[in-house]
């Protein structure tokens, strides 16, 4: 049988339509299984005029065998099997005849009962309380009320449609009652029409201007943004975050070309493509790197054909230019220097100061890590782009367009003269934003990034402030994130801990947290966000949880440790080895340290093991100490050979306390070692 | 159309829709929605059906009337219906159809825009609505009002009579604008603009200001203290736009930014406590 629902709603913004289609999926099935009516199939189409549930479930339950336990056997007949009036009483009250009685056996002794089959309740009957309760159970980032009722949901829910097997089926949601009508497009086709399968809404509501599959839509806009670009040559300037938006946000999709005067293409490409994104959501057009002229809107409408609907963005679009234009013009008149003492006016934190303030610390920050990761940057460079990359707050282009954020301040120090390292260091200091985000393009825009984010983490979390599940205010998560992947970007070995502790140092007294704390706290927070990002990257958990077992200080040489036991994971020594490992941790596990003397040895075996583990040590050292976790690890797999010999040859817990504790000294020198290529016992080995 | 049709032809609507039309307030106001007969309207359990014009001041909006969008004191025309009603959406649609607008020939949009103004501790949920993409009404159903939940739900829609009307004239420069047949914007609103700029930017004495912050709080929670609710919001009011005057003369840390508006907040949020109190024992 066919289940369709329509649940009618004010305009709903995309993200909330995600949820809602993804928890709808999800309840339905897991609903319609639990009442006996699984789903055969089940599909969730959307616009942000509407939800749709479409699925195809069984009429009813299947029937299903019960025995009603009437009288005790004993009672019900006499001796000679006569039905005394207890099991006639019995039969009658079930309609029966009492020959139809069997005797049953229960825990407590034999009982007349009744075999009948139940029929299954109706999945009408059933849908019909599962509609409110499930859509009353979808819950969004942001809830509201309307009118006069208490139900709460993204935005007012005005219409229910609901068919069951093609005939209306009567539910109530926050004292709505459905009906089998709907509507087609808002504007062009607003009178209400009735349907009596999927197949045929889908067909109606097409010709009514509504296209219900996200997918088709998100089809019809990319075909036409080609159609209207070949002409041209040109091709969009990519904004899938923004796509989603508008394919979300139209129930029949058609793409206006409009164009706005050149003189406006002398303002940066940044500047032009978020003056049209943000208010109107236009697309930029360019061809290759070059911005052109041109702008694409994805309009609610089957046709423009008076022009109009590009004549009024081309009017609303110059507007916001002009206003750019004389933004820029105004801004550029100020050099950034001059910008520095209004810094002392904008908060960064209440109890972190001043932007200023943070400038402060940047300078020193970043000379700090310049002289850690050399790569020939220029100090200088990087303390001036320090001390002005925060200026363009001030400006009104970022009054304005906040997400310009130091990329303004970039541009603006490239048109104001100062050296190109400095201008891109600036532009590119909030890099990456998003886990899809280019890191910086140069290593003085990587160090000023680090030492951006980590100042913000170090402070934020220094004052007490709390970063759950839900809550993350100054996005500490992206930041720390953003921080790894600049740091992978540029290979570069750092000491994360000194870090932490050179800017507890340069944060003075002003932070009330113990600084031990913090430093802990970091270090975990950068593991859990490691995690986080290699599990993404699609390496093995168990893995991970490894390689950063051995140690997160150095964030790059983490990453070298997964790349390693990933590389070597398929190898035919590695479970064996993976084993080994294990086998001598499990030893020595709760063993006092003891000291390692070689004159000690009795048996050949101990004696080799020793003199491989030697080998291998003097090998291995210098490779971890440069990061080649691959060859180190290929390196200690050679200690598998001996280690088998010594373990199936020699005791180690010998009697004699002295033998015990030399050989247990060699274990655990050998465990010393493997713990910095790994955390071996993480690894899931059958 | 005119701009003074356009108000004629709204308030002619929305009289028919059952709502009452109600003067301009005479306190200096940033929007429609922080005047009595929103604020305290939304607050209580009654239905309240107002449409009104309300003159907006911004004064760092101002542009030495040089801007051919941006003015420190445009009009809004505001409406209130409480509870909602089901079909507002359509009502909304109804009204721009009576402007003349064909929207058939065009493409508007309920874009999503959760309002919120921290100084009367108010937020709601809703859209800016885009007609061609240009903003010309912010639709919301409020939530909250003077930091208490309301209900029933009220929704405002409050349409930019400039931004409106230059879409119906198809002028680019609000000055160009009819207000009526033969009196345009720049006769009525020029000279205003520009004085009143020079006034918010460079004249007006942060002193004063000060000050009369000063004045009008102690003056509110004097009355507050009367159970006075009515005078007590109109200083209220006066704190904001002494707040927004300081503002334009650049005077205001972020720090006191967040002081100052917290203080009226909380002036703001005690009258409504008492409001809807004196409402429930009434």
């Amino acid at each position: 049988m066919e289940f369709l629902l329509e649940i009618g709603v004010e305009e709903m913004p995309a993200s909330h339509v995600r949820t809602a289609v993804e928890d709808l999926k999800d309840r339905f099935e897991k609903d319609l299984a639990a009442a006996k009516i699984p789903a055969r199939e089940l599909r969730i189409f959307s616009t942000c005029r509407r939800l749709i549930i479409v699925a195809d479930v069984p009429d009813a339950q299947d029937a299903r065998a019960e025995i009603i336990t009437g009288p005790p056997k004993a009672v019900a007949f006499t001796a000679d099997g006569t039905p005394t009036p207890a099991a006639l009483g019995f039969a009658k009250s079930r309609g029966v005849d009492v020959t139809n009685l069997e005797v049953i056996k229960t825990e407590k002794g034999e009982y007349v009962g009744l075999r009948t089959t139940k029929r299954g309740r109706s999945a009408a009957e059933i849908l019909a309380e599962m509609v409110p309760r499930v859509v009353g159970s979808l819950s969004f980032p942001k809830m509201m009320r309307w009118g006069e009722g208490q139900f709460r949901f993204s935005r007012p829910v005005r219409h229910i449609m609901s068919l069951a097997g093609g005939a209306p089926l009567s539910v109530e949601v926050d004292g709505l009652r459905s009906d089998d009508m709907t509507k087609g497009h808002m504007i062009r086709a607003p009178q209400p029409f009735r349907v009596s399968s999927f197949k045929e809404y889908k067909e109606k509501l097409r010709e009514h201007l509504v296209v219900i599959d996200a997918d088709e839509r998100k089809t019809m806009i990319l075909g036409q943004i080609a159609a209207r670009l070949e002409p041209l040559q040109a091709q969009l300037y990519p904004d899938p975050a923004l796509l989603d938006k508008l394919v979300n946000d139209v129930e029949w999709p058609f793409v206006i070309l409009g164009s706005f005067p050149e003189a406006y293409l002398r303002l940066p490409l940044e500047v032009l493509s978020t003056a049209m994104r943000e208010g109107q959501k236009l697309f930029s057009v360019v061809r290759g790197k070059t911005q052109l002229p041109y702008f694409l809107a994805v309009a609610d409408v089957p046709a423009d054909a008076r022009g109009l609907i590009q004549k009024g963005q081309e009017r609303v679009l110059k507007a916001r230019l002009e206003d750019a234009r004389f933004f820029w013009e105004q801004d550029i008149k100020v050099d950034l220097k001059k910008r520095v003492p209004a810094l002392k006016h904008i908060l960064f934190q209440e109890k972190l100061g001043t932007y200023d303030d943070k400038a402060q610390r940047l300078k020193k920050i970043v000379t700090y890590l310049c002289g850690k990761v050399g790569d020939g940057v220029n100090v200088q460079d990087v303390v001036q782009a320090a001390e002005l990359c925060k200026t363009d707050l001030v400006t009104d282009m970022v009054r304005e367009f906040p997400a310009l954020q130091g990329r303004m301040g970039g541009l603006y120090a490239r048109a104001q003269g100062r050296p190109a390292a400095v201008a891109q260091a600036i532009y590119d200091h909030y890099q990456p934003v998003g886990l899809e985000d280019d890191p910086p393009a140069s290593a003085a825009g990587a160090i000023l990034s680090i030492a951006d984010k980590l100042d913000s983490i170090v402070g934020v979390v220094g004052v007490g402030i709390q970063t759950t599940g839900s809550s993350d205010p100054f996005g500490l998560r992206r930041n720390a994130q953003g921080v790894c992947k600049v740091i992978l970007d540029r290979a570069w070995s750092l000491s994360l801990v000194r870090l932490v502790e050179k800017i507890l140092s340069v944060y003075g007294d002003k932070l009330k947290r113990p600084k031990a704390d913090v430093v802990d706290y970091c270090r975990d927070f950068f593991q859990s966000r490691l995690k986080y990002l290699f599990d993404r990257q699609g390496y093995r958990y168990d893995l991970v949880h490894a390689a950063l077992g051995a140690g997160t200080d150095n964030i790059y040489h983490a990453f070298l440790r997964v790349k390693a036991l990933d590389a070597l994971k398929a190898s035919p020594q590695f479970e064996p080895f993976i084993l080994m490992a294990k086998r001598v941790n499990n030893i020595l596990g709760g063993h006092p340290a003891a000291a390692l003397n070689a004159d000690l040895f009795v048996d050949k075996e101990e004696r080799e093991l020793f003199s491989t583990f030697s080998i291998v040590r003097e090998n291995v050292l210098p490779m971890i100490g440069r990061g080649d976790f691959a060859q180190a690890q290929k390196m200690v797999f050679r200690l598998q050979p001996a280690l088998n010999s010594f373990f199936d040859h020699v005791l180690v817990m010998a009697n004699e306390t002295k033998l015990r504790r030399n050989r247990l000294a060699l274990l655990q020198a050998i465990a010393k070692i493997l713990a910095q290529m790994a955390d071996y016992s993480q690894v899931v080995a059958d | 159309m005119s701009l003074q049709n356009l108000i004629l032809n709204l308030q002619t609507f929305w009289a028919g829709q059952g709502c009452y039309l109600a003067p301009s307030y005479d306190v200096e106001v940033g929007a429609g929605t922080m005047t009595p007969d929103t604020f305290f309207r939304v607050l209580d359990k009654r239905g309240w059906n107002v449409a009104y014009v309300q003159p907006s001041r911004r004064p760092t909006d101002g542009r030495f009337g040089e801007n051919p969008n941006r003015v420190q004191k445009h009009h809004q025309f505001q409406v209130i219906m409480k509870p909602s009603p089901a079909d507002i959406q359509e009502r909304y649609i109804r009204s721009l159809s009576a402007l003349g607008i064909k929207l058939e020939e065009h493409d508007l949009r309920f874009d999503e825009d959760d309002w919120e103004s921290p100084t009367i501790g108010a937020w709601g949920v809703g859209w800016q609505v885009m007609l061609d993409g240009l903003e010309i009404t912010q639709f919301t159903y409020f939530q909250q009002a003077g930091g208490l939940e309301v209900f029933p739900i009220p929704v405002e829609i409050t349409y930019g009579l400039e931004r409106l009307e230059m879409f119906l004239e198809e002028k680019d420069d609000i000055y160009d604008l009819q207000w009526s047949d033969d009196v345009r914007y720049r006769d009525l609103r020029f000279e205003e603009e520009r004085q009143f700029s020079e006034y918010n930017f460079h004249q007006a004495t942060v002193k004063s200001l000060r000050e009369s912050f000063a004045l009008a709080e102690k003056e509110a929670q004097h009355l507050i203290g009367k159970n006075l609710l009515l005078p007590a919001y109109d200083m209220c009011l006066k704190c904001s736009h002494c707040f927004n005057l300081l503002d334009s003369r650049g005077a205001i840390s972020v720090t006191e930014r967040v002081k100052l508006i917290a203080q009226i907040r909380a002036l703001v949020n005690q009258i409504a406590l008492k409001y809807t109190g004196a409402e429930r024992t009434s």
